[in-house]
């Protein structure tokens, strides 16, 4: 019984999916049975024997070229959305009701309070406001873009123009949450690159705002424009020797940046923590095979100020 | 090793980006683990064009979908769950189609495919060593082949990719212990195909 339970449990053993227990109730019995062992042999010269056919890896030019070919179908291709949910798969939903009565309750009492909402709302709002500076703080998922960023010379005023169903304006001082708000939407959201460097520019003013570091640091790893880039290095740039995940960004931003200036810019702002552990790994990589050769130069030049580590 | 330290960004942080609608996020995930993928697709269907149709088809799918995601299981199982069934979809198509590959016929009756037999021009590569890895690689191809797809599949996942057999079932929408009787059951049958070859 035993032999027969360690025959059927060989393949799981060599594949190291035997939980501890079974597997030292295994080897006890396989170190005192010369029947098991060799069964176990016998699998282990099977796994070996598999190995005159190895997995072939990609080359590099297939996959140069299926990268190519999927960001060409990624310029046409539109994400399905949240609502996509429920216009494609109501049977999802109903099976979701079926097995969770709390939230069949949950939805009833929605519907419910969102009925009575709004005939409070139709009857309680003598007229629509529009064109607003002032009001509610803007839902960030009814902002449809934002036009322009505008400071003041003279003061700290920003005003900002933005667009719902119809166009707003918002002025406030920089510090202003609704400004904020507004500024870290458009530095994440904007397809027009002037108004994410606007933001970018004046969220830099509050870098103690972790929302703020972390739009920044967003801003340096994704942004597709240099000068935005730029602008949240320059940011970033006193935090590099205090928080871990600023310093990583921008040891990305060095190893990977496509622009020259961002990664010199990099460089720069890591002369303070150039002796910390991980920068100077990366240091010693640049320094032996960077493509360019200021890089290079930069890389050995801070290495050779380093003390040297046994 | 700081490199990889620096190179591991958050999954989760860039599937929220990605869910936002910033497709550089996408596109790291992409980066991530396509390689895996065209890995896994490679081996299974044999054919370059097969494998570059499959990762297409599953990185566009992910990205339609990506906004359904809701974290109950890792990016990584997802997209090796969507890669899985498209890959056995093929499978089970080549299985229909089979009749009409260009297949022949060893010293011992078992069939290999003909388009295996082309030969290693690579420099270095003896013409004896050559003919006898490709009898080799033949005959082990031959005998995956052979597998039902779901045993390939789940043979392929533990045996040359390494995964644990609860993740295996995961991407398979299985159970662990279906996982496992897989398992046995196409080592088995390799087993009884390549008997001869130890």
């Amino acid at each position: 019984m035993k032999c027969e339970w360690v025959r059927q449990n060989v393949i799981l053993y060599l594949y190291e999916e035997l939980a501890d227990d079974s597997r030292y109730e295994f080897e006890q019995h396989v170190a005192r049975c010369a029947g098991c062992a060799a069964e176990v042999e016998s699998g282990r010269e099977f796994q070996q024997a598999l190995a005159a056919a190895p997995v072939v890896q990609p080359t590099p030019n297939l996959l140069t070229a299926a990268r190519m070919r999927l960001q060409e179908a990624l310029e046409t291709t539109e994400q399905g959305g949240f609502w996509q949910r429920f216009v494609f798969d109501p049977g999802a939903w109903l099976r979701q009701i079926r097995f969770s009565p709390a939230l069949a309750m949950v939805l009833v009492m929605v519907g419910f309070g969102g009925g009575v909402g709004a005939m409070y709302f139709m009857h309680g709002q003598a007229e629509p406001t529009l064109g607003s500076s002032g009001g509610l703080p803007p839902d960030q998922a009814s902002i449809s873009g934002i036009r322009s960023v505008t400071k003041d010379p003279s003061s700290d005023r920003v005003s900002i123009q933005y667009d719902t169903v119809t166009s707003h304006r918002e002025e406030g001082a920089v510090s202003d949450q609704r400004i904020q708000q507004l500024l870290l939407f458009a530095a994440r959201n904007n397809y027009n690159s002037g108004v994410r460097v606007d933001s970018i520019d004046l969220l830099t003013l509050q870098p103690n705002d972790v929302r703020v570091r972390e739009a920044l640091v967003y801003a340096l790893r994704y942004d597709n424009n240099p000068g935005v880039r730029l602008k949240a290095l320059e940011g970033l740039g006193s935090y590099v020797k205090d928080d871990v995940r600023v310093r990583n960004a921008v040891l990305d931003a060095l190893l990977n940046d496509g622009n020259p200036g961002v990664r010199v810019q990099a460089l720069h702002l890591l002369e303070p923590v150039k002796a910390d552990g991980s920068v100077r790994v990366v240091l010693q990589r640049l320094a032996e095979s960077d493509q360019s050769q200021f890089i290079r130069t930069q890389a050995r030049s801070a290495l050779a100020q380093l003390p040297e580590i046994d | 090793m700081a490199g990889n330290t620096l190179s591991r960004i958050d999954d989760t942080l860039l599937v929220r980006e990605a869910q936002r609608g910033n497709r550089a996020a996408f596109e790291e995930l992409v980066r991530q683990y396509d390689h895996a993928v065209l890995r896994l697709a490679l081996h299974l269907t044999g054919s370059e064009q097969d494998a570059q149709d499959i990762y297409q088809e599953a990185f566009l799918k992910a990205y339609k979908n990506v906004a359904n995601f809701r974290f109950e299981c890792s990016f990584y199982t997802w997209i090796y769950r969507i890669v899985t069934n498209l890959c056995l979809d093929h499978l089970r198509r080549r299985r229909v189609r089979k009749e009409d590959a260009p297949v022949g016929r060893d010293s011992e009756g078992g069939e290999f495919d003909l388009l295996d037999q082309t030969p290693d021009r690579r420099p270095g590569a003896s013409p004896e060593r050559d003919l006898l890895r490709r009898e080799l690689g033949a005959r082990i191809n031959g005998a995956l082949d052979r597998l039902t797809p779901r045993e390939r599949m789940v043979f392929e996942l533990k045996h040359y990719h390494g995964l644990k057999l609860r993740t295996v079932g995961e991407m398979l929408n299985t159970t662990e212990e279906t996982a496992k009787n897989t398992l046995f059951r196409a080592t088995q049958r390799l087993r009884g195909a390549l008997a001869d070859m130890r």
